[in-house]
């Protein structure tokens, strides 16, 4: 298979993704027993002190059906809503905080679920393969064990029990970092960002304790097999250091499918980390999707779901498109 | 290497020296001296719409904006359900004996905060506005429903006269504040006229009538900090005392994990619903956290509304009362109210919260009522000694006696009585109109086929009331009612609560809410316009207790031709009280309780039991009352 053949296959494979996954968004909010335009009359009703009278509140109704876009049959609906999204990049206003334009509620709401989760992401990565091939080059010592009890420990705590801990000891017991952060308004001066990253350390700590022992668990498996391996040991009666055979033979080796599962995580960080953002009030997309489902507001769940899928999708076509570059039995078929 | 891991360490050195020199100079986390600044959880958590502070729209409402931004013609005064007038000059005065147009005259003297006098202009402008964009702003459908179109007009720079669209006796309580909220806001007519499209304008950090205004926000909804006012004697409510914190600051504290911790290190003073179990975690820790009464129950219990079970009158088989009381009459409310809310709860037999201000209003003269009733079979239903027996029951079960009321202090506490907990007069009720026990032991259908019943009750959302739905489950299933309770995220109990062909059983409040004489706030939707099949599924616009009673429907209408505080008025609302609990029509079980635990270590004199000047919730325009009393401790 020639190169821009393969290459044709994957982003065509990609597109038809896309369009799938779009598609699906469409439909599937439609499916929750939620109306959004119900939700906000009876918040206005509310308001009013039961005012609004039957005539009103059909009145009202068709007026936020025409400000929603949600006029006309769903099928009309959904080539308008291809139409917004493919080539105008338009989610509509929010339902629920009309006027607010979605894609300004995301945009706010992305750098902090990106600049969290990435870096969180990246670390847990690294520091995890690091402690795994350790662990799993040396599986016969006793040293190696002790670094697999790490990750044993941690890999099975709840992620919720983990981060309450966290926080107990790290913000109530030795105060160093806040209950609940703050994150102050200003430009981006180096005092700004100084509290930024001291207000993230903690939701940041517990998301890399949370992936750090997956990492280990894997890797160490990964690299115990790949131990064994006929080649590692024909290095080995080569003669070759230990440092050589574990990150030329056995690292790069056992790498493959965990920068496969690194790719997927970070295509996956755009849906946010709901549970760090309730346990910390820390803001991001995930608050915004929970939100959003609860209170039907569609086109937000559009915009939320569409980037995802984009990021899951394009972190697919990337990892297809450099695993020639890392393995040369791909590269050679 | 060295010199990378110096630039690595540099800015989180950096950040832990700035906390520690906050610490040390007891600022807040956004720059406001402590000892000045009063912290309140936010009601809402997070707010998706931050900068969104247009009130003609959709706006980050829970930020302080009705309590200290805006400002209001009239006033309600939560402590005794009066209202009082704020920007007008008296109450409203009728013109014509229809009640359908009025004079107001406001007061002269009121600035925004920017120096502008406010006047009649703002109004008309504001009214004017709302009829304009009609079609295009959010927020502004109860004015637009209520005022007659192009009917304003200014007479003079403190005078306006406007008429309605029907007979208004609530002229003071649409058009001004109903407990918490009004429809009608108005905005400053030199900002909003400059504006290419008010529509979507968002004005955000807003020119305010209240004494205060935005100092910061945080684009992210997590909190918002207002300043008082240099000249907030002349803002809006400047004549209501003196604003004790300069500055007010809203702010999430997180789950309630989160939250607990932060209020024991005195990190903010006000909370919302905190859970009786964090309040008593939080108290074992810090003696200046405050429950609203210091004896059993120790909760706020003077909400608007009140938790019942609302029913589905029109399908059957709850369409006859005998099914509906036998519901009643399983519920072992005393169990329910120990088990889901560790007995802190006031009991309110009829559909509103039994509170002082409605107690002599409508249980008081309804307390003979409620006692001689009687049902089809001749059964009396009422137990009169409800609260007495709740307490010794919470003695029974080792609760400290000295937080347990005793004498009047019972019936205040825990309610003036409940309905009998009594599943054979239940069986008896079903088994009248065919129902009755399967080899299963559950209830069957009067054809012998199975009943299961689904029971809608909200998901963690509300835990309260998720709680109560839980045990109220329990209570049913264990008198052989087949019930399933069914938890549902907010909006679709909204969608459940609207849907005649979705709705069977659901706990609820929305059609409870009385908090005063003016008992149309909330029963104004039970007329003939708001009654769907049963099998309907289109929403409902109010009526969420399926009244299909003629004569309920004749006395809402007749009341709605009565001053609100005229005794024929009065009468009119206990006469729907009685005929909705004759027939049972939703089963009224509690005052909504609310916590508010407070923290006293920078402020005193928030509203409590035992000095009930305001209701004591943050996010009612009752706050006012609250910014005026309390006091600095002095603490740095």
């Amino acid at each position: 298979m020639g190169v821009l053949q393969y290459v044709a296959k994957r982003v065509g494979l990609y597109l038809a993704v896309l369009f799938i996954g779009l598609t699906i968004t469409f439909f599937l909010p439609r499916l929750l027993p939620t109306n959004p335009i119900d939700a906000y009359i009876s918040q206005l009703q509310s308001r009013a002190n039961g005012q609004l009278t039957a005539e009103a509140i059909i009145q009202l109704r068709t007026n936020l059906e025409e400000l929603y876009g949600l006029k006309g049959n769903l099928f009309s609906q959904y080539l308008g809503y291809l139409n917004r999204v493919i080539f105008h990049l338009d989610f509509g206003p929010s339902f629920t905080y009309y006027p607010t334009p979605v894609s300004s509620m995301i945009l706010t709401a992305l750098p902090w679920t990106l600049g969290l989760l990435l870096i969180a992401t990246l670390i847990a990565w690294v520091l995890g393969n690091l402690v795994g091939v350790v662990a799993g080059y040396f599986h016969t010592k006793r040293a190696a064990t002790v670094l697999e009890v790490v990750g044993i420990l941690l890999y099975p705590i709840p992620y919720y029990i983990l981060a309450v801990s966290v926080i107990l000891l790290l913000a109530y017991v030795i105060p160093i970092f806040p209950l609940s952060p703050t994150f102050p308004v200003g430009p981006l001066t180096p005092a700004l960002v100084g509290s930024i990253v001291y207000n993230s350390t903690l939701p940041a700590l517990t998301l890399v304790l949370a992936g750090f022992g997956w990492n280990i668990l894997s890797m160490k498996a990964l690299a115990v097999a790949t131990t064994e391996e006929p080649y590692v040991t024909f290095a080995r009666l080569k003669g070759t250091s230990n440092w050589t055979r574990m990150v030329r033979y056995v690292f790069r080796n056992a790498m493959l499918p965990q920068v496969t599962a690194l790719a997927l995580s970070l295509g996956t960080v755009f849906n946010g980390a709901l549970l760090t953002e309730i346990l910390f009030s820390y803001p991001g997309v995930g608050l915004l999707m929970r939100t959003a489902a609860s209170s039907g507001d569609y086109d937000v769940l559009y915009g939320a779901i569409t980037l995802s899928i984009v990021a899951v999708a394009t972190a697919g076509l990337v990892i297809d498109l450099i695993y020639p570059l890392l393995d040369p039995r791909i590269r050679h078929r | 290497m060295a010199k990378f891991g110096r630039y690595l360490l540099a800015p989180v050195l950096g950040a832990l020296m700035a906390t520690t020199a906050m610490a040390q100079s007891a600022m807040t986390d956004v720059g406001t001296p402590r000892n000045e600044t009063l912290i309140v959880q936010n009601f809402d958590g997070k707010a998706a719409n931050p900068d969104q502070q247009n009130p003609l729209n959709a706006y980050a409402i829970w930020r302080g904006f009705r309590e200290l931004g805006w400002s209001y013609l009239w006033e309600d005064d939560t402590a005794t359900g009066k209202s009082y007038p704020e920007l007008a000059d008296g109450m409203p005065e009728a013109l014509n004996p229809e009640h359908t147009k009025f004079r107001v005259k406001i007061r002269p003297g009121v600035y925004w905060s920017d120096g502008v006098e406010f006047t009649t202009d703002d109004i008309v402008y504001t009214l004017a506005t709302s009829f304009k964009y009609k079609d295009k702003l959010t927020n502004v459908a109860g004015i637009t429903s209520y005022i007659k179109p192009d009917s304003w007009k200014a007479i003079d720079k403190y005078t306006f006269e406007v008429e309605t669209q029907k007979p208004a006796y609530d002229f003071a309580t649409v058009m001004g504040v109903y407990s918490w909220a009004s429809p009608f806001i108005p905005v400053p007519k030199h900002v909003f006229e400059k504006q290419a499209d008010v529509t979507t304008f968002k004005n955000d950090n807003p020119v305010t009538l209240g004494p205060y205004t935005v100092k910061a926000f945080d684009p992210n909804g997590f909190w918002q900090v207002w300043q008082l006012r240099d000249d907030w004697k002349r803002s809006g409510w400047g004549n209501l005392g003196t604003p004790a914190p300069k500055y007010v600051l809203y702010k999430d504290f997180g789950a309630e994990e989160t939250r607990t911790l932060a209020f024991v290190k005195n990190q903010y003073d006000e909370d919302t619903f905190m859970s009786p179990d964090s309040i008593q975690a939080a108290q074992a820790k810090n003696p200046a956290i405050q429950t609203f009464s210091p004896t059993m129950p120790f909760n706020d219990m003077n909400d608007a509304c009140s938790y019942g079970v609302y029913i589905n009158q029109q399908k059957a088989p709850f369409d006859k009362p005998e099914v509906r009381w036998a519901l009643a009459l399983s519920l072992d409310l005393q169990t329910i109210g120990i088990t889901a809310v560790n007995g802190q709860f006031k009991a309110a037999a009829l559909p509103l919260s039994d509170t002082p201000i409605t107690n002599p209003l409508f249980y008081q003269p309804l307390l003979g009522f409620l006692k001689d009733l009687k049902l089809s079979d001749g059964y009396q239903p009422f137990n009169a000694d409800f609260g007495q027996q709740l307490v010794d029951k919470l003695k029974d079960q080792g609760v400290d006696a000295s937080v347990l009321p005793t004498g009047a202090e019972v019936q205040k506490g825990y309610g003036a009585g409940w309905w009998k907990y009594d599943p054979a007069e239940s069986e008896k009720l079903l088994n009248s109109v065919g129902i009755k026990k399967g080899s299963d032991g559950f209830y069957t259908m009067p054809d012998g086929s199975p009943w299961s019943i689904e029971f809608v009750i909200p998901s963690d959302w509300n835990k309260v009331m998720q709680r109560v739905g839980f045990s109220i489950a329990d209570s049913w299933k264990k008198a052989g009612f087949n019930v399933s309770a069914r938890q549902v995220d907010n909006g679709e109990f909204g969608t459940v609560q609207n849907t005649n062909s979705k709705f069977t059983l659901m706990v609820n409040w929305a059609n409870t809410c009385v908090y005063n004489s003016n008992f149309l706030n909330s029963w104004r939707v039970f007329n003939p316009d708001n009654v769907k099949p049963v099998d309907s599924n289109d929403p409902l616009n109010g009526n969420l207790l399926r009244v299909t009673d003629k004569g309920i429907f004749d006395l809402v209408a007749d009341a709605t031709k009565r001053e609100t505080t005229s005794p024929e008025f009065l009468a009119d609302g206990q006469k729907i009280a009685s005929a909705l609990v004759t027939g049972m029509a939703e089963i009224n079980l509690m005052n909504i309780p609310t916590t508010i635990p407070t923290n006293s270590y920078y402020w005193t004199g928030y509203p409590k039991a035992d000095n009930f000047y305001a209701a004591p919730y943050t996010w009612w325009s009752s706050f006012k009352k609250t910014i005026v009393t309390i006091k600095p401790t002095g603490k740095q």
